[in-house]
């Protein structure tokens, strides 16, 4: 039999390239793996599946629609205050349908301010999507009746999830899995998501937007069609944070944490799913181990690896993956 | 009858500045048209006003008589117009069968779905497939735009407007850049472009110009100068002073 020519096999690559390949497992088998091996790092396990939440989030507008943001918080915390203040004032602290009362919140406001602020490109639309997040962090500063302001609202209590497994405060055990699961069903959507024509027009977009208009692809509606979705993704993720942990503050609406997960995003490799995942779980864990060790000058570490990524592996640590297995196959064929 | 395409009265100002002045311009079904003009005569520009890429100032394009003067890109393109760049504009990152791909999804109303995988879009692959196959770009389908050679990234641009099948085709510059050597593939495949395209060249290339016209405009300072059968371009005085020179004696 005589191998396909290269359109044949070219044709064959595209037709395939969605097929879920045996390596895919290796996130979620980890995961699991996790909540039996190191029961006592649940907690950290947890803030972690959120943080890849909230990436994969921002991968998709960053990473694959070119959109880039300073201000994804926005969305974050748009979510947490929902479910917070849902619980606290409304009584409505049934977990489920609170993340998709923040999915449809942060949702609504991507789409809104994703609407005007998508008129826009470069550094104009960077400093906007700053001020939209600035404008919702000082609302939420000063609307201190419905959100606490500064202290934030603690002491939030939910449903048990499912009315079977309670929040456990003390050992996370209900959250971890809890928000494993959503992490799963929402990749699930983003995966669908970028392999479909509208992921393909995404990237086009990202690679060329002048040759997209010239293939008359509406390119700002599918932007903000991206934007809002991504936005009800971070809202998702804002919406565990504040189940997880039982409290909501300021925190989750700012710039420490819109540039925190950027970084986390370029750490690992923008445009290619699993980045949020290695990006998330690298800088989680040198942070960890760093605060650890140097209670007092951690951050200079995380600095340092920044400044190295910067500088040799602008493709994220995926990035490195991808050279180094590369010249090995080209070893492996000499 | 209508024309195919026509402008009218056709002005673009940047200030005090006319980039384009009165244009009235047709281009008939089927035709083999060719745009020349010295450098910054508004050649370029005409296209962009004719694609929606830049509002005009004053005056109408129509399509078939339906005025597409406020239309946007997206649906002068939905319509049948469609064009290739003076620089090429692909998405250098991805594959050219992918390039091929995202034009004719968008064509057949693919590009706004969200929940069936681009891979499953058969019918997709098998039309940019053939579309490769037709100007000899098989070969490439799984490279990446930025692995190819210059030349064979200018098939590409036209492989990309030939996925919008449409009824009007603007080449700009297809041959810029390219080395002589390769020249050729370009021209075949400018050549075997299907009669029912009208296809509107502009073309620096003299040589390419009279090979494949059948009619031309000739431009200067943001006007039409003339406009006839090659031979009669050639043969015109004040266009060999402004712009031809030697060239016309091809």
């Amino acid at each position: 039999m005589t191998a396909p020519g290269p359109g044949l096999a070219a044709a064959r690559a595209l037709a395939e390239r969605h097929r879920v390949k045996w390596w895919e497992a290796a996130p979620w088998l980890a995961g699991i793996a996790l909540f039996f091996l190191l029961p006592s790092y649940l907690a950290f396990g947890t803030q972690l599946v959120i943080t890849i939440l909230f990436a994969l989030s921002l991968d998709l507008v960053m990473g694959y629609a070119g959109i880039v943001t300073l201000g994804h918080a926005a969305f974050f915390g748009a979510g947490a205050y929902t479910v917070g203040m849902l619980a606290a004032h409304a009584g409505w602290n049934e977990p489920l349908s609170g993340l998709v009362a923040a999915a449809l919140v942060a949702g609504a406001i991507g789409l809104a301010s994703g609407y005007v602020l998508l008129r826009t490109q470069g550094l104009t639309l960077l400093m906007l999507t700053l001020c939209t997040m600035a404008l919702l962090e000082e609302s939420a500063n000063m609307g201190h009746e419905y959100t606490g302001s500064f202290d934030g609202m603690p002491g939030l209590q939910f449903q048990a999830i499912l009315g079977l497994f309670p929040f456990d405060l003390l050992y996370y055990r209900s959250q971890y899995l809890y928000a494993l699961v959503v992490l799963f069903v929402c990749f699930v959507l983003v995966r669908v998501l970028v392999y479909s024509p509208f992921g393909q027009s995404l990237t086009g977009i990202r690679e060329n937007v002048l040759r997209m208009h010239a293939v008359g692809a509406p390119v700002r509606a599918r932007l903000v069609i991206v934007y809002a979705v991504s936005a009800a993704i971070a809202g998702v993720a804002g919406a565990l944070f504040t189940q997880a942990n039982a409290y909501v503050n300021l925190a989750t609406l700012g710039l420490d944490r819109a540039a925190g997960i950027l970084i986390i995003l370029i750490l690992g490799g923008y445009g290619r799913l699993y980045g949020a995942f290695v990006g998330a779980i690298a800088y989680m864990v040198l942070e960890h181990v760093l605060a650890k060790a140097y209670p007092t000058t951690w951050q200079l570490g995380v600095g340092l690896l920044l400044i190295a990524v910067a500088l040799y592996a602008r493709n994220g640590i995926l990035g490195i993956a991808d050279a180094l297995w590369r010249r090995l196959r080209a070893a492996v064929a000499r | 009858m209508a024309a195919l395409l026509e402008t009218r009265q056709l002005c673009k100002s940047f200030g005090a500045l006319e980039v384009a002045r009165d244009i009235d311009f047709r281009l008939e079904r089927g035709a083999r048209h060719a745009l020349i003009g010295p450098n910054g005569a508004g050649k370029t520009t005409l296209v962009n006003l004719l694609t929606g890429v830049l509002p005009p100032s004053r005056g109408a394009v129509l399509l078939e008589g339906e005025d597409l003067t406020a239309a946007p890109q997206a649906k002068r393109v939905k319509r049948g117009i469609a064009r290739t760049f003076q620089i090429n504009q692909l998405f250098r990152g991805l594959t050219v069968l992918d390039n091929v791909y995202i034009a004719v999804a968008e064509r057949l109303g693919a590009g706004g779905s969200m929940f069936r995988p681009a891979g499953r879009r058969a019918d997709v692959i098998a039309e940019a497939s053939g579309l490769l196959e037709t100007l000899k770009l098989e070969g490439d389908a799984g490279r990446r735009i930025h692995e190819l050679p210059y030349g064979r990234q200018r098939l590409v641009e036209i492989a990309i407007a030939l996925g919008l099948k449409p009824r009007v085709l603007l080449l700009d510059e297809p041959a810029a850049g390219i080395p002589s050597a390769e020249s050729h593939i370009l021209l075949d495949a400018i050549a075997g472009l299907p009669k029912e395209i009208a296809v509107l060249i502009i073309e620096h290339d003299m040589d390419l110009v009279f090979r494949f016209a059948e009619r031309i405009t000739v431009m200067v300072s943001g006007a039409i100068f003339a406009e006839g059968p090659p031979a009669e371009i050639a043969a015109n005085r004040e266009v060999r002073a402004v712009y031809l020179g030697s060239a016309a004696d091809v």
